[in-house]
């Protein structure tokens, strides 16, 4: 893959905490085992039914299931590591993606305001989400998988220059 | 419109600042539940007809049956008024210097208050049935997207249009005569344009709505010719029933469209049997779009809609209110885009714009995708592209639909570059503009990887210094960094140049001036300052 990113040169991004790959496996793994179990009720009504082997489709649908998981599990890692944001004067920037990338750029003074969330999961590995809202549905700007004292630093931080910053509509 | 009222409780839809309260007009009830009322009435009416008609006496036959039914009828209708002649002793509204406040609800009390200052936009809607009392519906928009946040219905049409006027006077920051409070004049507008009935029919006729019917009256056919049985064409009916419910709708909103402008914004007035008066303050409009169906690029006719911030896509009748001018010619559709956008920003702005509407390659300063997408747009990449302007970016993209998006640099929320693995390998990539909820969904489709990586520097960059240049939410007031407070100050006590008709003309001018010379930088706070 020629792998130029579209971000723009020179910018430092942090990267979120690599505890957070752990976090995105967890849930991964879960809901792999729950479409395991449902693309493998065919099999277990076709085996019930008649005796011997079940037929080979009844097979071919938790395997193909199982393939797409395990691909998208090996891409978890690198999705994680792919995340970034970055503070500017102005604005806040924020990427994603490897095969699908995206930068957004957020400027701190169009921000409605910032939520702070943390699952059961996350919660375990100290680990919070921060999402910035602004007058626009279509600013899906969310930074997840960062350590708790970061993500209550971003919040204050973000809270704070959004203030200092603060534009209408 | 507000002449001699000067006593305490003459004017009673002024905002005042010992907060008065008051109630919608007492008729608002049937306005409302008519619909119901009608039913009941059918329902009833139809089985008493019918006894009638069967040549029995209706009231001596089966007199114990005619009885239960009356009694019943009577139980649902005195319910029915009395919940809405609780509710509307419950709604009360209140209208002050900053705020507006509605309290309602008999069991479950609901108080609502909203900053006037914050207002998006302005409707006074008439339904057919309030036309005949001569009422009206006032509803006031702040950026939420969802309900109305204030909707008064209904009130007599006359002081409708004094609130509303009372209303934007106070949102823009005017300074009152402090005697007369309730005196707040009507700001003085100027007619733009208006859409010839014969324009609607035609436009409804060449719409997208047609092409569906065509198609569909041709699968039809070939059904018929392929099965040997005409019983096929019936599969038309229901696409009947849509076309004809799709022309409706075009007709009955398009109908007597007539577009102003004001120092208080955009006026939009439409309707056939439900008629709409939209204003919408300078400003507060997010995005703006062009487009032009397939079939409307025989007559040059183009179609206008608008994000603004309160309006929604959901909503009852969202389509009809974002249409900031529903067919036009090129002519309207440059009137129309000065008044969205004073200032163009470029010394051109006739051929910048033509070349956004139907335009192809690098005219009017366009930047367009790479040669190298033919093969994936084969039509559309000479006419994919962008360029900026001083004030607004100005995106454009289809070549059977055409559509051209504007968004003022100030209102840009944020955006996203996007780029996927075939963009990759192609080396392009799309820039999307977020703004509020609307029809109008601002975006760069396929342009080289390295103009989009600089147009969305340059576009934030663009965006700030806007921001910072920002008019303010009080759009007759001078803007803070205009010069010293005392300054503003003067310029708020002006409240004359509004009411007299010395601000009509000039509106006018600057706005022509817009259209055909070119921009008048500042031309905004001209208003305010006097």
């Amino acid at each position: 893959m020629p792998s130029e990113p579209i971000d723009p040169p020179g910018i430092g991004w942090t990267r979120v905490s690599p505890r957070y790959i752990t976090v995105r496996l967890l849930g991964w793994a879960a809901g792999t085992l729950l479409a395991l179990a449902v693309s493998s009720l065919p099999l277990f009504l076709l085996a019930g039914m008649l005796p011997g082997f079940p037929p080979v489709p009844a097979w071919l649908l938790p395997a193909a299931v199982l393939a797409v998981a395990l691909w998208r599990g090996l891409l978890i890692p690198r999705q994680v590591r792919a995340i970034g944001y970055a503070e500017r004067d102005e604005d806040l920037l924020i990427r994603s993606g490897i095969f699908f990338q995206r930068v957004m750029v957020v400027p701190y003074g169009r921000m409605q305001y910032v939520d702070v969330s943390v699952g059961p999961v996350e919660r375990a590995f100290g680990l919070a989400s921060v999402k910035l809202h602004t007058a626009s549905p279509a600013t899906n700007a969310a930074i997840p998988g960062l350590p708790a004292a970061e993500a209550a630093r971003l919040r204050e931080q973000l809270s704070a220059r959004g203030q200092a910053r603060l534009a209408g509509l | 419109m507000s002449t001699a009222e000067g006593g305490p409780a003459a004017g009673p839809l002024a905002p005042d600042a010992a907060g008065t309260w008051h109630r919608v007009h007492p008729v608002s009830p049937l306005v409302r539940g008519w619909l119901a009322l009608a039913a009941i009435a059918y329902f009833f009416g139809r089985d008493w007809f019918e006894t009638l008609f069967r040549g029995d006496q209706p009231w001596a036959a089966s007199g114990g049956r005619i009885g239960w039914t009356a009694a019943a009828a009577a139980a649902v209708l005195l319910l029915l008024v009395g919940g809405y002649l609780l509710s509307w002793w419950f709604t009360r509204f209140q209208v002050t210097k900053d705020h507006v406040r509605v309290t309602s609800g008999v069991l479950f009390r609901q108080h609502r208050q909203a900053r006037l200052d914050r207002v998006q936009a302005i409707d006074i809607v008439q339904p057919l049935l309030a036309r005949i009392f001569a009422l009206a519906e006032l509803k006031f928009e702040v950026a939420d997207a969802g309900e109305s946040a204030v909707r008064l219905a209904y009130l007599p049409l006359a002081d409708a249009q004094r609130l509303r006027a009372a209303i934007l006077a106070h949102a823009a920051g005017v300074e009152l005569d402090p005697a007369h409070p309730e005196e707040a004049p009507e700001a003085p507008e100027h007619p733009v344009l208006e859409v010839p009935g014969g324009r609607v029919a035609g436009a409804a006729f060449l719409s997208g709505t047609t092409v569906f019917l065509l198609l569909v009256a041709g699968a039809a056919a070939a059904l018929t010719a392929a099965l040997d049985a005409p019983a096929a064409a019936a599969v038309l009916l229901p696409a009947l029933f849509g076309v004809g419910a799709g022309y409706w709708s075009f007709f009955s909103t398009a109908y007597n469209f007539r577009a102003a402008i004001s120092p208080d914004g955009i006026r939009l007035r439409y309707g056939l049997l439900e008629t709409r008066a939209q204003t919408v303050p300078p400003g507060r409009v997010q995005a703006v779009s062009v487009s032009q169906p397939p079939l409307w690029r025989l007559k040059g006719w183009y179609r206008m809609r608008v994000n603004v911030a309160g309006y929604g896509v959901a909503g009852e009748n969202a389509a009809a209110r974002t249409t900031l001018l529903p067919v036009g010619t090129r002519a309207d559709v440059m009137q129309m885009l000065a008044l969205v956008l004073p200032d163009p920003g470029t010394e051109d702005p006739l051929a910048v714009f033509a070349a956004g509407l139907d335009g192809t390659g690098s005219a009017g300063g366009f930047q367009t995708s790479p040669p190298r997408m033919r093969w994936l747009s084969p039509l559309a990449w000479r006419r994919n592209g962008y360029a900026a302007t001083a004030t607004a970016l100005l995106m454009r993209s289809g070549a059977l639909w055409r559509e051209l998006v504007v968004v003022p640099h100030e209102r840009t929320q944020s955006m996203a570059l996007h780029q996927g693995p075939l963009a990759r390998r192609l080396g392009v990539a799309d820039l999307r503009l977020h703004t509020t909820v609307g029809p109008v969904d601002p975006r760069v489709l396929q342009i080289d990887a390295a103009a989009a990586r600089r147009l969305f520097d340059e576009q934030a960059a663009r965006a700030a210094a806007a921001r910072r240049a920002g008019r303010p939410e009080r759009w007759l007031e001078a803007p803070p960094q205009a010069g010293p407070p005392d300054q503003a100050l003067r310029a708020e006590e002006q409240p004359g140049e509004r009411a007299g008709g010395g601000t009509a003309p000039r509106g006018a001018g600057r706005m022509e001036g817009g259209n055909s010379a070119g921009p008048e930088d500042g031309g905004t706070q001209d208003h305010g300052r006097g």
